[in-house]
């Protein structure tokens, strides 16, 4: 006899960008029947207007679809997965509830960067892998080559992939064929203790904090009592229910199932994700595996553009914090900038699409200082010290020496661009480690890199190099020893600390020299001359001069210009809180973003 | 300068012969009978006024526009019935603002003979260059003329207006200006530079790149010049734009940077009283309309609040050579001026752009007042 279980397939999709991960999903959820096409907005499962912009997907939406196949009717959890490599963590969660993965790859781009780097994800996590061809409408769609070398390549089968188009609605059911095919069910046991995993979470002001969970053993329900494994808290059930992609309540989640539980869980630290929810009256003998916490690797300092807010920034960030628990903060003083946070991200694109977030949804002016890794510093004394806050460096004369974080990056790439980003990637002191020609069409280059070098705009770099033909993706390997000083830029004789940066020795005369030319470009001129100088250790190695103005007013004043012109200086005034000053040089907020860029 | 208990008077005449191309005040080149009728109405709205105000008037002054476009007889019209209307003090300062060619003996005899005694006449540059791009209709031997006019009928108090940063003037047309201004019997000198205003035709030839302005070092050269010139020649500078011999300081405008009271009576004329603004309109027949129902001609009211009012006596103050008032200000809006605004203070003194002494805060390079008035806001 078919168990309950035997009708489910919980599964993900992992694709490099743009391979139309979130386009087939749509389709899909269109297929079933789960959403009326009349209803589905393009790319439905990205819900924040930043993802559907940038064509990204940020944050995980697990959805509940039914499926008629050969008389058998299959539920099938579709569980969203960012594409980009900054959230390869928030893959692997996703991973972590399903049994199966479908892998998108482009007919025309073939295997990229981030093909592999999920595939190599899924296959830790022991899933069953189907290969699928889309954009086989396109004219440069070659699928029987990519298949190929997705064999060659990846070294799975996939002569018999499905070939589809999920921008036309080619070949889906081949698709739906494949999953209920090649995935396995799950085989969780019903009467055992509960057993979940909790694998997203998400603040709803009403529920308060919702868990997104794969029920692995056991059942639960409403006013049942749980309790999270790691922290020991406990909760009573008030709602659990599926996405279908809204929320829909329902009476139980069973074991093999997907869905979400409720439980007027007042903060989302309390619903930690990776943690794995038992019952409070038959608890679990162990845990699932979960997965390690993740950790940083970009860092830097947030601040309000106007220093009065920076309770609504501490507020907003509070509340980011609660749907994207990889964001980590806290509270800093900068001399020059005044009370802001240090923030931690998983990348440079997360650290972005935080900056969008407090702009646009919470309506903040901010300031962003240049990003940086964490150092490790071995002190004469034999203590190591983490440094990611460049105001932090010990003096020089403390310092035994420095090591700093090294990533191994793979680039895909056409051959005609090689030279190119070889010679960027010896600017930004990479270390060559493989050349390894795919096709006639294609190489891929293996760099070990330093972390640093690659978080200001490499990415713009390289897209503008290869015309956005290559692609990248990296992955942090070990620290290693190298000669780095901090790299100080003084505002009219006073250091500013938000423009300190790390850099290697061997660039910091360079850097220095930008820096400078930069700021005074962005820095307007003011009622004093401001000099401009970088520095190193106390000596200077590139100077610039903002000239003073002279003159603003030379205007008669008098009866009804008065108020007029009152007026028109506090609108002046108001234009001036869009700076920040520095000592007495007033510098405008978007300064600290733009002398970022380097190339 | 500042009186108490008084007021002054502005009186607005906004007729021109010709309209200047910088010129964005109310003002036009008068039809028919208008001239008359607006004389009919300014009358009834200086009855009104004056009914309704109990303050000594210790300064009046009629401006425009051109006053001196009036005909022979209205100017003194007027002054007796501001005098008949409202509380005028027997020392009462009157100045008349005139143009170099609509000003004549009999005029300047009948502007005399009803008490005004000074005289300020829009010269602007001795340049003929010069005065064709701003429109103006007179030349330096129109100007020369007037003052010998004025003179001659008895004024001592005279004062030139001149404008710095115009297109096509160079440095050499203000050097040869201001020689030739400070060899004639003037008293007063009002330099300033040349705004380009909304809807103006000058504005529209500089943006549509037809003329260029002089740059920014060029304008600072030239009244670099100028603020020398006549400091060498005995007339020290007072306000920003606004040099005077000694004894000679307009106390009508005095009264306006230490945030006195004033009434304004005509079209579109402003006035700042019992803590409110407010502004008659600027349309002539909804003037001329409304006197003639005994409505006064009143718009755009808006009281002061204790932030405007403080950043307005700061911005007013600064504007002036002697400065901001330290202990009056600290008396007036209840607070301790030195304390609130400490670090900017110390921040201006440290770039040598204010000076703090014997009690006054005044700004040393007052070329660039605006950026230092706006860090004594709130």
């Amino acid at each position: 006899m078919r168990s309950r279980q035997d009708n489910i397939r919980n599964f993900c999709i992992v694709a490099h960008i743009d391979h139309g991960k979130s386009t087939l999903a749509d389709r899909l959820l269109e297929a079933t029947g789960t959403v009326a096409k009349r209803d589905l907005t393009e790319q439905l499962l990205d819900s924040m207007d930043l993802e559907r912009e940038r064509g990204i997907t940020i944050k995980l939406t697990p959805t509940r679809m039914k499926y008629t196949f050969e008389g058998q009717e299959y539920i099938l959890n579709l569980i969203d997965t960012p594409g980009h490599v900054d959230f390869t963590y928030e893959v692997s969660r996703s991973l972590a509830a399903c049994e199966g993965a479908i892998l998108i790859v482009d007919a025309g781009q073939g295997v990229e960067a981030q093909t592999l780097a999920n595939v190599h994800l899924a296959l830790d996590n022991n899933l069953e892998i189907l290969p699928v061809i889309n954009k086989i409408d396109l004219p440069s769609a070659e699928p029987e080559k990519v298949k190929q070398e997705i064999e060659d390549v990846i070294g799975i089968p996939a002569m018999h992939a499905p070939c589809i188009s999920a921008k036309e609605g080619i070949n889906i059911l081949d698709v739906l064929e494949g999953i209920i095919r090649e995935f396995p069910a799950p085989k969780g046991d019903e009467t055992a203790p509960l057993k979940c995993l909790v694998f997203d979470s998400y603040y709803d002001n009403f529920k308060g904090a919702i868990c997104l969970v794969r029920v692995f053993d056991g059942s639960v329900k409403k006013g049942d009592k749980i309790m999270f494994m790691q922290t020991g808290k406990q909760f009573e059930v008030t709602e659990v229910g599926y996405f279908v992609p809204k929320p829909q309540e329902c009476s139980e989640l069973l074991a093999g199932e997907v869905g979400y539980i409720a439980a007027s869980i007042k903060k989302v630290s309390e619903a930690k994700v990776g943690d794995t929810i038992t019952s409070a009256v038959v608890p679990a003998k162990e845990a699932l595996p979960g997965y390690k916490q993740v950790q940083p690797v970009v860092f830097s300092g947030i601040f309000p553009v106007d220093g009065s807010k920076f309770g609504e920034l501490k507020d907003a960030l509070e509340k980011l914090k609660l749907n994207d628990s990889s964001l980590e903060y806290q509270a800093e003083n900068s001399i020059a900038l005044g009370f802001g946070f240090r923030c931690g991200f998983l990348g440079l694109l997360h650290m972005e699409i935080i900056q969008e977030r407090l702009e646009r949804e919470f309506n903040l002016d901010i300031i962003t200082t240049a990003p940086s890794v964490n150092y490790h510093i071995y002190k004469t004394n034999g203590d190591m010290i983490e440094v990611s806050n460049p105001s932090n460096l010990p003096e020089p004369s403390l310092i035994a020496r420095m090591e700093e974080p090294y990533v191994i990056m793979h680039i895909f790439t056409p051959p005609e661009y090689m030279g190119s980003i070889m010679e960027l990637c010896t600017e930004r002191r990479g270390e060559n480690l493989d050349v390894d020609y795919l096709d006639e069409k294609r190489v891929r280059l293996d760099y070990s890199i330093p972390l640093n070098e690659i978080i200001y705009d490499f990415f713009d770099s390289l897209k503008s190099r290869t015309r956005g033909y290559a692609s990248l993706d990296y992955e942090l390997s070990e620290y290693k020893e190298s000669k780095l000083v901090k790299l100080d830029i003084l505002l009219k004789g006073e250091v500013c600390d938000a423009l300190s940066l790390i850099v290697h020795q061997d660039k910091a005369y360079e850097r220095g020299k930008i820096m400078a030319e930069k700021l005074k470009e962005v820095i307007p001129r003011q009622m004093f001359e401001v000099p401009i100088q970088a520095a190193v250790g106390g000596k200077i190695i590139a100077r610039e001069t903002v000239k003073a103005f002279r003159k603003d007013v030379l205007a008669k004043c008098y009866g009804g210009d008065i108020t007029r012109k009152r007026k028109l200086l506090e609108k002046q005034k108001e234009g001036k809180k869009k700076m920040r000053s520095i000592g007495s040089v007033e510098v405008p907020s978007d300064a600290f973003v733009s002398i970022l860029k380097i190339d | 300068m500042e009186n108490k208990s008084g007021i002054s008077l502005y009186v607005h005449i906004p007729f021109c012969v010709s309209k200047c191309t910088y010129c964005s005040f109310c003002s036009f080149v008068p039809h028919d009978d208008e001239m008359a009728k607006y004389l009919q109405n300014l009358i009834k709205e200086i009855e009104l006024v004056g009914k309704k105000i109990r303050k000594s008037v210790f300064s009046i002054y009629i401006g425009g526009g051109t006053p001196s476009v009036l005909p022979l007889g209205a100017i003194s019209q007027i002054v007796e019935m501001i005098k008949k209307c409202f509380d005028v003090l027997p020392n009462v300062s009157i100045t008349i603002e005139a143009n170099p060619n609509s000003i004549n003996l009999d005029k300047a005899q009948e502007y005399y003979a009803c008490g005004i005694r000074r005289v300020s006449i829009g010269l602007q540059s001795a340049s003929s260059a010069v005065l064709k791009t701003l429109n103006r209709a007179h030349n330096w031997a129109d100007f020369e003329n007037a003052i010998k006019i004025v003179r001659s009928v008895g004024f001592e108090d005279i004062n030139a207006d001149i404008m710095l940063g115009v297109p096509n003037q160079s440095m050499s047309d203000v050097v040869d200006t201001l020689e030739k201004v400070i060899a004639l019997p003037i008293t007063h000198v009002s330099a300033y530079g040349l705004i380009l205003e909304e809807k103006t035709p000058l504005l529209d030839k500089v943006q549509s790149g037809e003329i260029a302005l002089p740059s920014e070092d060029e304008t600072v050269d030239m009244y670099d010049y100028v603020v020398d010139t006549l400091s060498k020649n005995g007339f020290f500078r007072y306000e920003i734009s606004n040099f005077a011999k000694v004894g000679f300081e307009s106390i009508h405008n005095n009264n306006y940077w230490a945030r006195g009271e004033f009434i304004g009576v005509g079209l579109n004329a402003y006035s700042f009283l019992d803590g409110e603004h407010y502004q008659n309109t600027n349309n002539f027949h909804a003037y001329c309309k409304k006197l003639s129902e005994n409505h006064l001609p009143k718009e755009q009211e808006e009281k002061e609040n204790p932030i405007t009012a403080q950043n307005e006596t700061i911005m007013l103050a600064l504007r002036t050579t002697r400065g901001l008032n330290i202990s009056k200000f600290n008396k007036k809006f209840g607070v301790d001026f030195c304390k609130k605004f400490r670090n900017t203070i110390d921040k201006l003194i440290k770039n040598d752009l204010i000076v703090l002494e014997k009690g006054f805060l005044r700004i040393k390079n007052l070329y660039i007042s605006n950026s230092i008035i706006v860090e004594f806001f709130e």
